[in-house]
Formats: C-alpha cells, structure tokens, sequence
C-alpha cells in the first residue's frame, strides 16, 4: 500500500516538473544560437575582420570572439538590412601570394570563391552618437538573426522577408500564378 | 648725363634684386581658425543607390581615419550629444555623387578590369553652417582587396584633406599630400 503511495507520489512530482519546465524551453527554441560570423567593421571591442560567434539574446546582440565579447542592445539599433555577397576561400596575406603562383595558379584560386550573407547594423551609443557594424556569415543566416533582432526591439527601414511574405495581400495570386 | 642713366640702371637693377625673393611667396589667404574638433555625420547617399554596407564602411572608415590621422583633439560622431559643447567644431557632410561597384573576381582574373570607385561630396561646415571648405573625394580598388577597400581608400584621403586644411595640428595650409583642390 505504501508502495503504491510512493509510486503516485513520485509520478505526480515527476508530471509537475515536466509541467514547470516546458514552456522555459520554448523560448529557447525560437532564439537562434550563436552562428559563426566575421565582424568586417564597426564594434569598437574588436578588430576589424575578427572571427568570432554572433547570437541574440537577453534583448541584445553578441558578437564573441576568442579575445573579447561586444554586446549591443537591440532597443539601439535603429536600422539592419541584410544582403549577399561572395568571397575568395583563400583570403588574406596568403590569397594575395598566390597571384604570383605560375602557370595562372593564383587565378585559379582565385576563381574558388563562396556566397556569404552580409548583416549591417546602425546603432546609437549612449552618448547618442551613431556607429555601424558590418557582418558576414554562412549563407542563410543573416534573415535569422534580422528577425529575432527586430523581436527584440530592433528597427529596420525594409522589413524582414518573412514579414514581408506574411503581410503581403498579393501572396495568393503570386503563388496561382507561379502554379 | 651719364651719371642719371648708370644711377638709372643701378636702381632698376637694385629694384629687380629686391623683387626676387617676393616672387618665391604664395599668395597668403586669409588665415582660418583651425578646428580643434571635427563631427561626422552619416554618409548620404544622395540620388545613388548605395549599398548599406558600403554606407556604414564609408561612415566607420572615416570616423577612424580622422581619429588616427586627422589632427582633431575630438572627432564626434553623427548624434553625438558631447559635439554641442565642442569649441572649434567643424561639421563634415558627405554625399555620394557617383558609384561604380566593380567586381573583385573581375579584378583577380582580368588584373585590368573590374574596379570599383566611390566618389564623395565633402563639405565641412561651422557650427552655423557657414560651408568652411568643399571637396569631391575619390576612393578606388583597382587591383587588390575586396570591393570595401575603395571606402578605406576614400576614408584616408579625406583625413588627409581634413589635417591639412582644418586641423588645429596642421603643419600647412596648401594641400600638397592629397593633391585637392578648393571647390570654395
């Protein structure tokens, strides 16, 4: 008899946590996590073309690298447009050598090119001042971090892509007329 | 008689010997007050679709720039609530008046092609908007570097420009490094 008490006891404890911790892992499911990113220019923490992760949470943008952390609060960011660009696979100091590689070597390598998202950020220091930041990263992942900037009260002059297909009227006849 | 032509020949001899060294010096403009602080405002661009991130790079280069190399004891950015009580404050508006984004695998396998140039209206204003100096600055990729070089390039020339006109820290007044003329 105790031992079925105990049984009932235990199910009942063990449905309350299951009941307390599922809905504090459902915000964490829709926060992106962090995605590898390059900071071109603009966070004054960090040098220019740092590697580092760039992921948004507690209502600000962070961008980590293997030396530094830079946070900016989403509320000062007045403006993010995302773009696409493409870069050499072979950079820097070594990707400038190899243009004298012989037999058209460096041309070549230079031809190995991949397609990066761009993120581009205007913010407002406490002072009022304004500062941009440029990001790049993998294809794909710039809209991501767009949207959960502009959930977290960031501003934007072009509304997100998924925002756009959502609030568009002519969704429907677009997608008849591509059928 | 003699003697009137020889006195005559000496002084206009004298005359020539003492006009030489005036004729090495420049006409001298009237002196400017040199800024000892300089504000940036955000890169318009104008009639020019310009890309938002060669906005920001032209805008952060030039913040950078001018902090390294412009001569300011202060550079203030756009907004900047500090800039209002700044003695000596120049104010630089910029605006995009021609872009050509060229490509940089076009550069890597031509070596001749593929450029890309951004070219800026610069001027610099007083606190009133009184226009202090006008420029029209280029900055180019021509061969090596992504496409965003060109703002770097842009941003060095008009620091240069700014040292050697405005600055309170500039050693001349003619604009010899950067090769600018005055538009005003």
């Amino acid at each position: 008899m105790k031992f079925k008490r105990f049984i009932l006891w235990s199910l009942l404890l063990s449905l309350g946590t299951f009941v307390s911790v599922s809905p504090a892992q459902q915000p964490a499911a829709t926060t992106p996590a962090s995605i590898e990113a390059v900071q071109v220019i603009g966070l004054a923490c960090v040098k220019q073309n740092t590697k580092g992760n760039l992921k948004v949470e507690s209502g600000s943008l962070t961008f980590a690298s293997s030396k530094n952390t830079c946070q900016v609060p989403a509320a000062s960011i007045q403006d993010v447009v995302t773009a696409a660009d493409s870069q050499r696979v072979i950079g820097g100091t070594v990707g400038t050598i190899s243009r004298l590689a012989p037999y058209g070597g460096g041309t070549a390598l230079s031809l190995l090119r991949s397609k990066v998202d761009i993120i581009t950020i205007q913010y407002r220091d406490p002072n009022g001042g304004l500062h941009g930041a440029i990001f790049t990263m993998p294809v794909g992942e710039a809209e991501s971090i767009k949207e959960a900037l502009l959930a977290q009260g960031a501003h934007t002059r072009i509304p997100s892509q998924a925002k756009l297909t959502s609030d568009s009227p002519l969704q429907p006849e677009a997608m008849e007329q591509t059928n | 008689m003699k003697t009137i032509k020889r006195a005559t020949i000496l002084w206009i001899f004298m005359a020539g010997l003492s006009a030489i060294p005036l004729l090495g010096e420049q006409p001298t403009s009237p002196a400017k007050p040199p800024a000892s602080a300089i504000e940036v405002e955000m890169i318009q661009p104008g009639e020019i679709s310009l890309p938002a991130e060669f906005q920001v790079a032209l805008y952060e280069n030039l913040v950078q720039e001018l902090q390294k190399n412009g001569g300011f004891s202060q550079v203030y950015r756009d907004g900047d609530r500090n800039a209002a009580g700044a003695s000596g404050l120049v104010i630089l508006h910029t605006t995009v008046t021609n872009f050509k984004q060229g490509s940089e695998l076009k550069r890597d396998v031509t070596t001749v092609g593929g450029a890309t140039s951004i070219t800026l209206h610069c001027k610099f204003t007083d606190k009133d908007g009184k226009a202090v100096l006008e420029r029209d600055i280029t900055g180019k990729v021509r061969l090596i570097g992504d496409n965003l070089k060109a703002t770097d390039d842009f941003a060095k020339k008009a620091a240069t420009v700014a040292q050697e006109t405005l600055a309170s820290g500039s050693t001349s007044a003619d604009s010899s490094k950067s090769g600018y003329k005055n538009v005003i």
